[in-house]
């Protein structure tokens, strides 16, 4: 019983203690984020996407560019547009051709926390989400059902099939401004489709700005853009920079 | 740091390229009638199925000639004096609604017609299509065979047995 009083008793000075302590200290104030909220926006186009292209001979093929809303400098809505198709024949000689548009939109937010008297910086590390569709006509041709016993085959040939594809893709990725609002930078996606297709059916073999028809797949993007508008670094910069150090000093003098 | 950032953009680069190269069929693309062999056992009002081993089966496709209308033999043979088997594996006719087998047992000889509907069942780029068959009726001359059973119509390429043949 006096151990139990000795214990409550020592913990509730403990308490006591540490409250007192914490009253002594005033917490520092934040400093409010005077970045304003819109800063302009960044047009990019994909330089892999044509590398990719002519490294598959033309296999498959793609296009795009982008439009990037800086928001905040923390928050990133992009649209993305393009075009991309596939002109294949398979080994077994069966032929799969599309060309059509796609679009994708999302948001990017930058993971990059400054620190208070660091130098205000427009290199970013995102992390973001897009959502992409793409309605395109496909041909699957020359489709041949091989009858080694009975005999005779005649060729398919599935001509101008129509489908609408969406998918969600997860993206990580760099942009860094190598020198005045040009900026440079690398994205690296994990897409997945929303719907599979019915067993049976003539499925896209490509779809485009998606990839190969797999239900998943990855993708790389490497982007040139340009920005419009005002930095993030231009308003009240110095002010965000100056204002922490002033508030810790003002407290040592004290 | 620059470093480990450039092997990763030349891996994710690799890997988006690589998506798009030929993948080899890994599906099974044989369709396939299969056919069980049973003898009835009738005895005191109570009927027991049971397997029946074939000593020897023959077993030819008869095709119809559209000139003269006359079946003819295909002139590959399915089963050529199998010994001792209880099932087979019959392909049907992709191009016609009918397949017609010659069945030999041991010496007696016996004919199945098996009235079909052809299915376009589309795989995938790489492996093509296939044509699958839902089976309607079956008819049989009865010599050998005594009835037969219909048991899982849709004929494709899975092993399940389509058909039962009693003796």
């Amino acid at each position: 019983m006096r151990r139990i009083f000795v214990y409550i008793s020592s913990l509730l000075l403990c308490l006591a203690v540490n409250t007192a302590i914490a009253q002594k200290k005033k917490p520092i104030p934040i400093p409010p984020d005077s970045t304003r909220w819109l800063n302009g926006f960044t047009v990019q186009a994909d330089v892999a996407s044509l590398m990719t292209s002519t490294l598959m001979s033309h296999v498959t093929y793609s296009a795009e560019g982008g439009i990037q809303l800086d928001l905040k400098h923390r928050i990133f809505p992009t649209l993305e547009l393009g075009v991309a198709g596939a002109d294949k024949i398979s080994t077994d000689n069966i032929g799969y051709k599309t060309n059509s548009l796609f679009e994708r939109i999302g948001v990017d937010f930058n993971l990059r926390k400054r620190k208070i008297d660091s130098k205000p910086t427009n290199n970013l590390f995102i992390a973001g989400v897009r959502l992409g569709m793409s309605h395109f006509n496909y041909d699957v041709t020359n489709v041949t059902i091989a009858d080694n016993y009975w005999g005779s085959s005649v060729p398919l040939n599935y001509l101008n099939q129509s489908v609408t594809k969406i998918w969600y893709e997860f993206v990580v990725g760099v942009q860094v401004e190598v020198i005045k609002n040009f900026y440079m930078g690398w994205t690296i996606r994990n897409k997945n489709l929303i719907s599979q297709d019915a067993l049976g059916k003539v499925a896209p073999w490509y779809i485009p700005g998606f990839g190969q028809n797999n239900g998943s797949s990855w993708g790389f993007n490497y982007t040139l853009g340009y920005h419009f508008g005002p930095g993030p670094k231009k308003k009240n910069s110095r002010t965000v920079q100056t204002l922490p150090n002033q508030i810790i000093n003002n407290q040592i003098t004290k | 740091m620059k470093n480990s950032i450039f092997i990763v953009l030349i891996f994710s680069f690799l890997l988006n390229v690589s998506c798009v190269t030929d993948q080899p069929c890994t599906q099974t693309k044989y369709v396939k009638l299969t056919v069980g062999f049973y003898h009835v056992n009738y005895n005191d009002t109570i009927y027991t199925r049971s397997s029946l081993n074939i000593d020897s089966l023959s077993v030819q496709g008869l095709i119809i000639d559209s000139l003269t209308g006359q079946y003819h033999l295909v002139d590959s043979i399915l089963y050529k004096n199998k010994k001792n088997i209880s099932s087979i594996d019959l392909p049907l006719n992709n191009n016609s609604s009918q397949s017609k087998f010659k069945l030999k047992f041991n010496t007696t000889l016996d004919t199945m017609t098996i009235y079909h509907t052809n299915l376009n069942d589309y795989l995938s780029l790489e492996c093509g299509c296939i044509k699958t068959h839902s089976i309607d009726t079956i008819i049989t001359t009865n010599h050998f065979i005594d009835s037969v059973r219909i048991i899982i119509h849709d004929v494709n390429t899975y092993n399940a047995e389509n058909i039962r043949l009693y003796k």
